[in-house]
């Protein structure tokens, strides 16, 4: 099996990853921030270590301002759910995936808030950063408080200049709210440099640790609401959440295993280094992208953005069917609509969406050559 | 006071902030530990706390003061 669906999540995960995860359930499984027993102070540390890796990762100096979640759905939720007022508008990239789109949906059905979608151009080889800052400028009203904006796009390789939208939101007291599902562990993040107020995370996409997690690396002094109520492991009789972060966000027991399985998948990207894996990746992207491209019935869309993720479209095949060929050969990928609508529209990918191929610093070259062949031989047969 | 709490100890709040706490003291090589403070002293229920040697009472006081870590109570030695 040649797996190239790590854009939906990585595997196989590392053996740190998987080590750490069990031998936290077989020698400290104890539940963190809830006692004062060795099992729990131990799980204690673990989550403490992992906050200190993960404000390392994005540049945070302050370890207690990573919250964890359950995943990056959870985390974007809070943020949107706990920034918004009534009255609220709020500006939104079309690159944007469901995680961001239904949440903001639901407010704006509810007549809680409005909303614009900015567009990113993605698919325009000749687009600038200014261009995209031209496009939030004329979209800002007075009562914009809020951008989210994914920092790499879950469906092509398209990214957003960060660090300029980030000081135009600071400019105009947006708040500024940044998916990296696509992004963490790829892509060079500082949350201080690219002034982000809330950075959203997944722990089993590029940051290497098992599914059941997510976070939040909060800006300096921002409080939001809670998105959920319930024990916080202290200050038992307040009837409200704690007003400091991370406990603040984190009612409930936290998935020690998986924070503790997180931790050695940040660890693991450190000592390979992100730049040398992300380029690594970028290679065997821009490699089946040339075999593709010379295929006459084949479309890869957005070729001029390398990186994490390539999509691409054969005319009169559905991207369902295509999928389940190189499933039955062998070849793992994701097909459809990626749970992104809006992207699929701006991009202009035919109807029944694309497939999406995303390798891993794991895969080969030779393995991107036998899915490219692979692709070819059944492309040929399936247009028959 | 707690029976983990004999010598001297700073009452805190959320586990992380102690922990933070903890750390902050380490680096400035003065060991303490992670202890459960007795509910009943806390009046909002749970909280955790630091113990540490008495001798190093002020230097506590000073380091945590210095990370900008609130401290509910000081217990023990010459503080309380």
């Amino acid at each position: 099996m040649i797996y190239l669906d790590n854009a939906a999540t990585s595997y196989p995960k590392p053996r740190a990853v998987i080590e750490e995860t069990a031998r936290c359930m077989r020698e400290y499984g104890g539940n963190p921030g809830r006692g004062s027993h060795p099992l729990a102070l131990r799980a204690a540390e673990k989550i403490y270590e992992c906050r200190e890796e993960i404000a390392h990762l994005f540049a945070s100096p302050f370890p207690e301002n990573v919250s964890f979640a359950m995943n990056a759905t959870m985390a974007l939720n809070t943020v949107i759910k706990g920034v918004l007022k009534r009255g609220d508008h709020v500006l939104i990239s079309d690159m944007e995936h469901n995680a961001v789109l239904r949440p903001i949906y639901r407010l704006a059905r509810e007549k809680r808030i409005r909303y614009t979608v900015f567009p990113t151009f993605a698919r325009f080889p000749e687009r600038t950063d200014e261009d995209i800052l031209n496009a939030i400028r004329e979209r800002i009203r007075p009562s914009t408080r809020l951008l989210v904006a994914s920092h790499a796009s879950n469906i092509c390789s398209a990214t957003l200049p960060i660090e300029k939208i980030g000081a135009l939101c600071r400019e105009h007291g947006i708040f500024f709210c940044v998916d990296a599902a696509q992004s963490a562990g790829h892509l060079p993040i500082d949350v201080v440099r690219m002034q982000i107020d809330a950075l959203c995370f997944p722990s089993h996409k590029g940051l290497l640790g098992p599914q059941g997690a997510g976070g939040i690396v909060w800006g300096d002094g921002v409080i939001s609401q809670a998105l959920i109520e319930g024990g916080s492991g202290y200050d038992s009789f307040n009837p409200e959440m704690p007003n400091d972060p991370p406990e603040r966000y984190e009612a409930g027991t936290l998935p020690t295993p998986i924070i503790a399985g997180l931790c050695e998948g940040i660890r693991t990207l450190q000592t390979q280094g992100i730049a040398r894996m992300h380029e690594h990746v970028c290679s065997l992207n821009k490699r089946l992208s040339a075999h593709l491209c010379a295929l006459p019935f084949v479309t890869v869309h957005a070729k001029h953005h390398v990186g994490e993720v390539l999509l691409f479209s054969a005319t009169g095949v559905p991207s369902d069917t295509i999928g389940q060929k190189l499933s039955s050969l062998g070849f793992c990928v994701r097909t459809g609509y990626h749970c992104a609508p809006l992207a699929h529209t701006s991009l202009g990918t035919p109807e029944g969406g694309a497939v999406r191929v995303s390798p891993s610093f794991c895969t080969e070259e030779e393995e991107i050559d036998e899915f490219a062949n692979a692709l070819e031989d059944a492309l040929e047969k399936l247009k028959k | 006071m707690h029976k983990d709490l004999e010598g001297c100890a700073c009452i805190i709040g959320s586990m992380t902030e102690t922990l933070r706490a903890q750390r902050a003291l380490a680096r400035e090589a003065i060991l303490a530990d992670t202890v459960k403070a007795d509910s009943g002293k806390s009046r909002r229920g749970c909280a955790y706390a630091l113990s540490f040697s008495c001798t190093q009472q002020k230097n506590v006081q000073r380091i945590l003061e210095k990370n900008g870590i609130r401290v509910k109570a000081y217990m023990g030695g010459d503080v309380e």
